[in-house]
């Protein structure tokens, strides 16, 4: 239960309140949402932490009004917005105007590309769209973006093309065309995920002017960190229950323990071998990566550090085979397995289960592994689960399951932690540790430092001028 | 001015409006088409010739968007989104299965797909639209734009009477929709263009015109051959695909819920 | 380096309809060769020589075998026998039929084509939604677009990931339809669901519109081209019954 403290600055104006006793997806058998009360003053911060799965977008598309559906989803409750009070029950019969209820409340989804309309040449149409389609003359609209501009600082992005931006500026675009409708209330879903510190200073930064503004934010995140100096109210939000925690029970909580360095044999078998290994694509200008000499041993786990573009990807591609060197060596003496950065790209079957155990012989060793390798990863409950059903979590447990299952000796992973939660990460570093023990090796990228330093023996840092705008997918 | 977070019910007229429009785009393209086949114009090379051509293909065009325009305004944006999904893959995946040199088409696998997800109308709008996009880059598609909206239509009509229900039922429905589709599009290509654009489908022409038939019951007689066999393949894979969705997926289009269009494999 | 030129996308649509209608009216060999050189001249003149004739061939050159089997080599005409065999007849008239007819769709290809070459997409999507056309149509012809280079990609990286999975190496029919499947059903699961998660938003921010739309972009007309357009309107429409009067007395 959320309430508010900070009243004194605009006394007694509620700019929304909702109460939901429960809410259940069509089709479901539990309920993802129960007993919520919130409240939002002009200008607060609410926090809502909650891992993957606990409910969070949900609670975040009922408050923007996309959730109920109508005809489709229950849900019991109340909300009040704007002066209008809107009774759950009766949403039986009437439609929720959900343009309408934008303009009150706006939420910027998990995924900020998803805001965008991807169909606009340049970044200032794109901030327009919403304008656009409420008619608004060409002059106004105008003046609304360079105000905007202004206040947000957007004026470097206004002429570039929306499909190529980097994840940051993507996010800085979706928060100002959300911003140029000028709603009372924005719900913020995952606002920092996978951001470097620059985009994060840069969306915090929007956020506080925004707020300065008098506009109410609702911050739905999986770690309280960022945002504990100056949260008005903080909520945990657990298998859909939403309770008031403060700001130190959070932050206290335990950091998982670094694992512990194992001594790197030197004399061990060496199991990849690049030696001045020149990559590139054909037609490209020049190669992505030049002269890389890089040995991999047994029992060993290298990290690959460097920019967007530095040719990460590519290295670890090249090693699973997809890609073949220009110029140079590239010598594997094991089994490869990868786990690929967008790893739903992989899964096509209609339960789990059938997933992993795809294309394996009916009576091999390696059938007879899946209930192991599911259980490693904690996804036995989820074995006749459709994978795009699962939390995104354990939708990337479930693509590197299917990597795991062929026992692979030289394990490749290219930002493994990308969507994975506390649970997950624990998997992962277990996994990782278990192919060490059995004497393969582990050769991974990531942009995460902590996971980095906690995982590898070492780094290698990949050189390589980095592509400033076409970095962007 | 505060915006209403609930909406209103739609007046009647407009609907009345809308319905009006698709009668008589459906009845302009039956019109034409029975002229066609009855009054069976001949001398192509003729004066008369480029008079059919260009009516046939005024004609089929001009119903073809009458139904769109007719259609558009009812789709949820669930649906309109979909649209573009759908008319990439007729694109992408026709590329595809034409690279592996299969001697189909499999150009209308998105038209089916939200067909057999959205309903009829979405499937027909989806049809033309796919069509009028595709023509950027192949002009002469432009007349088939009828038979595409026919092809969507019947694919939601086979869904909602339980074609789904049963993967063996959607071929089955397919080889009816390809029967139907073949007939009304003959007399685009045999009027319009002479004959057809492919190689494989003219030399099937030519077979049928040595042993004397009239081009248009030559050219209707290979789309007999071609279309029925195609399009079942088309329901067929598009059922599969269907099949796959997750359930939250599936289950969020309304029309999905309402005829029960997957029967058991809904609610399992 | 092609330039497009500054003309409303609809000025250069209307003008394609009337060239091609009336065209297709005449039904003369030179008239539909004078409208393809000129095509080809605008292209060269834009710098778009090459695509136009690299699109149109691989559209024109099955059309016109088609047409040759058809009306050339089992022509139904009795005069102008070039040479006989079996069922095969080759006369004058019927390669003269198949010729004409191959012209006339080369003329529709050709002429459509160079408008694609000519247009500037996201002028045209501009100029469909400040028309009175339904707001749908501009967003689905816009989306397409986009989508179409996107799923191509997509469907580039999907066939990497089965690979990686040592998946779709069948061979035969069943091979060819596993790999049909590897490839189709994650490609069509990720652009539903992508499809599916975007639409509320979409709708959240006010689209499709309810009333009158503006758009942020401008497309630059003037009267003149107003005039021209109604103009070749005209044209499209009256250019070929003027044409083909005469002949409906002879009938």
């Amino acid at each position: 239960m959320i309430e508010n403290q900070e009243n004194s600055r605009t006394e007694n104006s509620v700019l929304l309140d909702l109460n939901i006793k429960r809410f259940r997806y069509s089709g479901a058998e539990l309920d993802s949402l129960q007993r919520i009360e919130m409240n939002l003053a002009p200008g607060s911060l609410t926090v809502v932490v909650g891992e993957s799965g606990s409910g969070k977008s949900t609670l975040g598309e009922v408050l923007a009004g996309i959730l109920p559906r109508q005809g489709a989803d229950q849900c019991l409750g109340t909300m009040n917005l704007a002066g209008q009070r809107i009774e759950y029950t009766d949403l039986e019969s009437q439609r929720i105007n959900v343009a309408g209820w934008a303009k009150h409340v706006g939420l910027l989804p998990q995924e900020a590309g998803h805001y965008l309309s991807r169909i606009r040449e340049r970044v200032a149409e794109e901030l327009v769209f919403s304008l656009e389609n409420e008619g608004v003359p060409r002059e106004e609209m105008r003046q609304r973006i360079a105000g905007l501009s202004k206040q947000l600082g957007l004026d470097h992005l206004l002429e570039r093309d929306p499909a190529k931006l980097s994840g940051g500026q993507e996010r800085l675009v979706a928060l100002a065309a959300l911003a140029i409708s000028e709603p009372s209330v924005m719900v913020l879903d995952e606002p920092l995920a996978g951001l470097d510190s620059w985009a994060t200073d840069a969306v915090t930064e929007m956020i506080s002017r925004l707020r300065a503004d008098g506009t109410a934010m609702v911050v739905l995140s999986r770690t309280a960190k960022p945002w504990a100096d100056n949260t008005d109210a903080l909520g945990k939000l657990v298998d859909g229950q939403l309770s008031k925690i403060s700001a130190e029970e959070h932050v206290q909580q335990p950091v998982s323990e670094p694992t512990q360095w194992r001594a790197t044999p030197g004399e061990a078998e060496i199991l990849l071998d690049f030696s001045g290994v020149q990559l590139g694509y054909p037609g490209a200008e020049r190669p992505v990566v030049d002269g890389l000499d890089l040995q991999v041993r047994a029992g060993e786990c290298v990290g690959l550090a460097g920019a967007n573009g530095s040719g990460k990807t590519t290295v670890l591609k090249t090693a699973a085979g997809l890609l073949r060197p220009t110029a140079g060596t590239l010598a594997v003496s094991a089994s490869t397995g990868m786990l690929l950065q967008n790893s739903s790209d992989q899964l096509f079957e209609r339960t789990v289960l059938r997933e992993v155990s795809f294309g394996l012989p009916k009576k091999g060793k390696q059938r007879l592994r899946v209930p192991e390798v599911l259980s490693q990863l904690g996804l036995e409950a989820f074995a006749e689960t459709h994978p795009y059903e699962l939390p995104a979590s354990a939708r990337r447990l479930v693509a590197l399951a299917t990597v795991l299952v062929r026992e692979p000796q030289v394990l490749l992973l290219d930002e493994p932690t990308e969507a994975l939660d506390s649970a997950g990460l624990a998997c992962l570093q277990e996994v990782i540790d278990s192919v060490l023990n059995r004497g393969g090796s582990v050769l991974l990228s990531t942009h995460d430092q902590d996971f980095m330093h906690r995982t590898a023996h070492r780094v290698h840092q990949m050189l390589g001028t980095p592509e400033s705008t076409t970095s962007g997918a | 001015m505060s915006p209403n977070l609930l909406l209103p019910e739609e007046t009647s007229s407009q609907v009345l409006r809308r319905r009006l429009l698709a009668s008589a785009g459906t009845l302009l393209l039956i019109g034409t088409y029975l002229v066609l086949v009855i009054t069976q114009p001949t001398g192509i090379a003729e004066g008369l010739g480029q008079g059919v051509a260009l009516v046939t293909f005024a004609a089929y065009l001009a119903a073809a968007v009458m139904l769109l325009v007719a259609v558009l305004p009812d789709l949820p944006v669930s649906t309109l989104t979909l649209i573009p999904v759908a008319l990439a893959l007729n694109i992408i995946l026709g590329q595809f299965v034409g690279s592996v040199m299969v001697p189909l088409y499999l150009d209308s696998i998105g038209t089916v797909l939200v067909g057999f997800l959205a309903g009829r109308r979405a499937g027909a709008a989806t049809g033309v639209l796919s069509t009028l996009i595709w023509s950027l880059f192949a002009p002469t598609v432009l007349p088939f734009a009828a038979g595409a909206a026919l092809v969507g239509f019947l694919a939601g009509t086979a869904a909602r009477f339980g074609a789904l229900r049963r993967p063996y039922l959607a071929p089955m429905a397919g080889v009816v929709a390809g029967v139907l589709v073949g007939v009304v599009s003959a007399p685009v290509a045999a009027f319009v263009f002479g004959g057809t654009s492919g190689v494989g489908t003219g030399a099937v022409v030519a077979a049928f015109r040595s042993m004397g038939d009239s081009l248009l019951s030559a050219v209707t007689k290979q789309a007999l051959i071609s279309d029925p066999g195609d399009k079942a393949i088309v329901f067929l894979i598009a059922a599969l695909l269907i099949y796959a969705l997750p359930k939250r997926l599936s289950g969020s289009f309304d029309f999905i819920r309402r005829y029960r269009v997957l029967g058991q494999r809904g609610t399992k | 380096m092609p330039k497009s030129i500054n003309l409303h996308p609809f000025t250069v649509l209307a003008l394609a309809a009337a060239v091609v209608t009336m065209a297709t009216a005449a039904n003369l060999w030179w008239v539909s060769c004078a409208v393809l050189t000129a095509c080809a001249l605008v292209a060269g003149w834009t710098g778009h020589l090459r695509r136009l004739a690299v699109l149109s061939a691989s559209i024109l050159i099955p059309t016109f075998a088609s047409l040759l089997l058809i009306h050339g080599l089992v022509s139904q005409d009795a005069s102008g026998l070039i040479a006989a065999a079996g069922p095969f007849r080759v006369t004058v008239s019927g390669l003269e039929t198949a010729m004409v007819l191959g012209l006339r769709t080369a003329v529709l290809v050709v002429a459509g084509l160079l408008c694609t070459l000519l247009i500037d997409k996201h002028q045209l999507v501009a100029a469909i939604d400040l028309s009175p056309a339904p707001p749908q149509v501009g967003y689905l012809l816009a989306a397409t677009l986009f989508l179409l280079p996107h799923m191509a990609e997509k469907q580039r990286t999907i066939g990497q990931a089965q690979a990686l999975r040592q998946a779709g190496t069948g061979r035969g029919l069943s091979g060819w339809f596993q790999r049909v499947r590897l490839r189709a059903v994650p490609l069509v699961l990720a652009s539903l669901q992508d499809a599916h998660d975007r639409s509320a938003h979409l709708s959240a921010r006010g689209f499709p519109a309810a009333g009158s739309h503006a758009r942020l972009r401008t497309v630059a007309d003037s009267v003149t081209q107003q005039r021209v357009r109604w103009v070749a309107l005209l044209f499209a429409v009256l250019g070929p019954i003027a044409i083909l009067a005469p002949f409906w007395g002879s009938r």
